[in-house]
């Protein structure tokens, strides 16, 4: 494990320092920053507004960021060479992935946990909330980042085998597709009376990573919705989110093993 | 082998221990393809390979082994100290007064708090050769080590090559730069379209110099008698220009021309240079293979 710690060691130094992700992040806290100045524009409650924007500024950001720091980070390992150095030492191909993706999703937690932080300070001193409306928001932020450790899992399988332009494409549109995969099974579920559109429906909601469900700001928004039992959930949503991020490791590292870098 | 493409084929390289061996051969010739074979990089389609005996891709072999790539690129926001420790972490190796030593020996003591991006082509090269010398290498594999540097950074990094045979270490070289290959190498394989056409002791395959005569007045008939050797000939106008191995007679040739008032203007040595070699062995010349089998190992 030695390699793997060295490797994602290494990996989050040079993600921290690469300009387009730190652009992306300041353009994200500032959007943060800018969003209690929005709610005077809807009639609907101001905190619920302000929740709202904040969490699709924060999923939106990350998202950009797990894609862009992660479609990269294979090919410009080859194309620079550096892999060679490190597969000629005593690594193998699985802890130099693993380093990768650890790397990544280090990287991740620093700039998805900066900008959840500056999220809750800004509620609190527009809103002043109580505390337990602060761990909603806390909670949330947690999930987004399993989600976005899952979107950096999905880029990295694709990255052992196709170019990053090919893999951004995928990996976006995948994560589209799974944030709405829940409205569409119910929409195709509940119009379409075909049998087979309903087992294709079925069969895509199982196969692809269903993102929605990091998804909770309802409950935190409308006081009339709620998850019956939240512990539960919660622990399923990151058990799957995990379960998920191993399947698409095993299957990069059997492509990549295999693969003339 | 690159798809249906055969980059290299039934490839038996002999590499002594504590030599510097030097791998040529030109753009596409397969030497590249090979080192990254010996270091379990890219694998064969077919077949095995061994490097110190033991089967490619070993990792006990790459705690003995090291690997400097053609124009390596590293961690440009590393300092000079941060990459040695980066890579000693790979070894296990946390040793700061080892990475201060090497360091010093690649004369980049001085600058080991600058980052990558601040050094010079040479001193990244530099930096590279500390890298490869973290674990006390038995065997190094330095592709192009010289690629792209000007005359000082170039002499530096000879000099190391060869303080690292002193050591006892194996050097293993894929080089273009014939007229450096020839001085720091006590051997070489020439490998061209995949296949390994020349191998051996550079003084073995550099024997056979050729000497150069030059005469003026010199009649047809001493003209066509060295035409007749194993010489490359011009005649014009009485002037012999003949192109002769060093092993043929060239004392009867010298007497013939005198004999028939012919003027001996020069009589040139020249020794053979790898350069010559390699021009022969890739330009399709019958009688260029002269390779010799065995494993890589030392």
């Amino acid at each position: 494990m030695n390699a793997v710690f060295s490797i994602a060691n290494t990996t989050v130094g040079e993600a921290i320092r690469r300009r387009v992700l730190l652009i992306i992040l300041m353009i994200g806290v500032l959007l943060l920053s800018i969003v209690p100045s929005l709610g005077v524009l809807s009639a609907r409650s101001e905190s619920s507004v302000m929740i709202a924007t904040m969490f699709f500024v924060l999923r939106f950001t990350s998202a950009l960021i797990a894609i862009i720091l992660t479609v990269y980070m294979i090919p410009n390992e080859i194309e620079r060479r550096t892999i060679y150095t490190i597969l000629s030492k005593p690594v193998q191909r699985w802890q130099f992935l693993l380093g990768k993706f650890f790397g990544a999703v280090l990287a991740l937690a620093m700039m998805i946990g900066l900008m959840s932080l500056v999220m809750i300070v800004l509620f609190w001193v527009f809103r002043h909330p109580d505390i337990g409306k602060l761990f909603e928001l806390g909670r949330q932020a947690l999930l987004y980042f399993v989600e976005m450790s899952l979107l950096a899992a999905v880029a990295i399988f694709f990255s052992t085998f196709t170019t990053p332009l090919v893999n951004f494409f995928i990996s976006i549109g995948l994560w589209l597709v799974g944030t709405v995969l829940n409205p569409l099974y119910e929409t195709i579920s509940q119009n379409n009376s075909n049998p087979i559109m309903q087992k294709v429906a079925q069969f895509a909601t199982t196969l692809l990573p269903n993102f929605e469900n990091f998804d909770t700001k309802n409950p935190i928004i409308n006081p009339g919705s709620m998850i019956r039992n939240e512990t539960v959930y919660y622990l399923q949503v990151t058990g799957y989110g995990l379960l998920y991020i191993t399947i698409l490791l095993i299957g990069g590292i059997l492509i990549f093993d295999r693969r003339e870098v | 082998m690159h798809g249906k493409v055969n980059v290299v084929d039934n490839l038996n390289l002999e590499v002594e221990e504590g030599e510097i061996f030097g791998f040529l051969g030109p753009n596409g010739a397969g030497k590249t393809t090979t080192i990254k074979m010996l270091l379990g990089i890219i694998y064969p389609t077919s077949g095995e390979g061994y490097v110190l005996g033991r089967e490619i891709g070993d990792m006990n072999v790459h705690k003995v082994i090291s690997y400097l790539p053609e124009r390596p690129y590293y961690y440009e926001h590393m300092t000079g100290m941060e990459i040695l420790r980066f890579y000693g972490s790979l070894f296990h190796i946390r040793d700061e007064a080892k990475f201060e030593s090497l360091l010093e020996k690649v004369n980049l003591a001085g600058d080991k708090s600058k980052t990558i991006s601040q050094y010079s082509k040479g001193m990244q090269q530099r930096i590279g050769l500390a890298q490869s010398l973290l674990n006390d290498p038995k065997l190094l594999f330095l592709d192009e080590p010289t690629g792209g540097l000007d005359p000082i950074a170039h002499t530096e990094i000879r000099d190391l090559i060869l303080q690292f045979r002193d050591e006892g270490r194996t050097v293993f070289i894929s080089s273009h730069e014939l007229s450096e290959v020839e001085r720091i190498c006590d051997r070489v394989a020439i490998i061209d379209k995949g296949k390994i056409k020349q191998q051996g002791r550079l003084e073995d395959l550099l024997s056979g110099g050729r000497i150069e005569i030059i005469a003026d007045g010199v009649s047809q008939e001493v003209a066509d008698k060295a035409k007749s050797t194993d010489a490359i000939t011009s005649f014009h106008n009485g002037r012999l220009i003949v192109d002769m191995p060093e092993t043929t007679d060239v004392n009867a040739l010298l007497d013939s021309i005198r004999s028939k008032n012919g003027k001996v203007i020069s009589v040139v040595p020249r020794r053979r240079r790898l350069e010559d070699l390699f021009i022969e062995t890739v330009s399709d010349k019958p009688g260029a293979d002269r390779s010799a089998g065995a494993e890589v190992g030392s």
